[in-house]
């Protein structure tokens, strides 16, 4: 068997594991967006809620 | 942070540049070995994730002793995220050097020096990894950092090796330096290069986004209790 099947399966490999990791990275940072402005349309209702208690 | 976020951006289309010139240099620059053929050029990135392996767990070391020293959790985070990293490139190392083997050796795996302290030291990691998952969140930092000190013992042990045990594993940094010809040499060290910007923008994004978690974790709490 010619020994490039080995060398694209080495390279295809490698970047699909960094790829994978990079992915989740960005999966990550998304699922953290929407978190993040759930908090910030919550924080003006607190914002209220609080002015009204003397 | 928003000074680092900015730096981030132009650090991590340096690493894609790169990463294409190293590309460049492993398949058009750097000529094919005469008595492995093509197969050589695995060693352009096994080499390189292996070196960063040891150096992610180097970090983690360093990290797990800040941490201990200081109580600072910041530390904490920089330890697992080198050890998330780390074992993404100790994978690599173990993948590679597999395929690699296979027309080389005629196996996929043998329980070589080299190979069994590597394998030693990729479940070393993942245990560190699984930890967090057992273990209560007051404990684990402690034990973590603990852990990243005594695992590192591994590495050394790793990467002295070959020259400790009677091994089958090819030696490519003697004592006068890289055994190979000097377009081979240049190819690994722009892969070394390539690969180290891509370790550290993972590393670096990976260190941000869990600080960013806490942060955000804070102030759930602070909003669901009413402070």
């Amino acid at each position: 068997m010619d020994n490039s099947v080995y060398l694209f399966a080495a390279f295809s490999i490698t970047w699909t594991v960094i790829f994978i990791f990079i992915f989740k990275l960005f999966r990550s940072q998304k699922v953290l967006g929407s978190q993040i402005d759930k908090i910030k349309k919550a924080l003006p209702k607190n914002i209220e809620s609080d002015s009204r208690h003397p | 942070m928003k000074y680092a976020q900015t730096l981030l951006i132009p650090f991590q289309l340096l690493t894609f540049v790169m990463m294409l010139l190293a590309l460049y240099t492993i398949f058009i620059y750097a000529p094919v070995e005469k008595t492995m053929g093509v197969i050589q050029k695995i060693f352009y990135i096994h080499v390189p994730t292996a070196f960063l392996a040891y150096m992610a767990f180097f970090i983690t070391f360093i990290a797990s002793i800040l941490y201990l020293y200081r109580k600072d959790s910041i530390w904490d985070t920089v330890a697992h995220c080198a050890v998330e990293t780390g074992v993404i490139f100790c994978t690599i190392v173990l993948i590679t050097g597999s395929i690699w083997a296979k027309p080389i050796w005629n196996v996929w795996w043998t329980w070589d020096p080299r190979l069994t302290t590597t394998l030693i030291l990729w479940f070393t990691y993942v245990a560190y990894l699984m930890l967090g998952r057992v273990v209560k969140e007051n404990q684990r930092a402690n034990l973590a950092a603990v852990f990243g000190i005594i695992g590192f013992i591994n590495v050394p042990i790793t990467f002295f090796s070959i020259r400790l045990w009677r091994t089958i594993h090819p030696v490519v940094i003697t004592g006068s330096g890289f055994n190979m010809s000097w377009p081979m040499k240049f190819s690994l060290i722009i892969t070394l290069i390539a690969f180290c910007f891509l370790f550290f923008s993972m590393l670096i994004s990976k260190i941000r986004l869990e600080r960013l978690k806490k942060c955000v974790e804070e102030i759930k709490e602070i909003m669901e209790t009413g402070i």
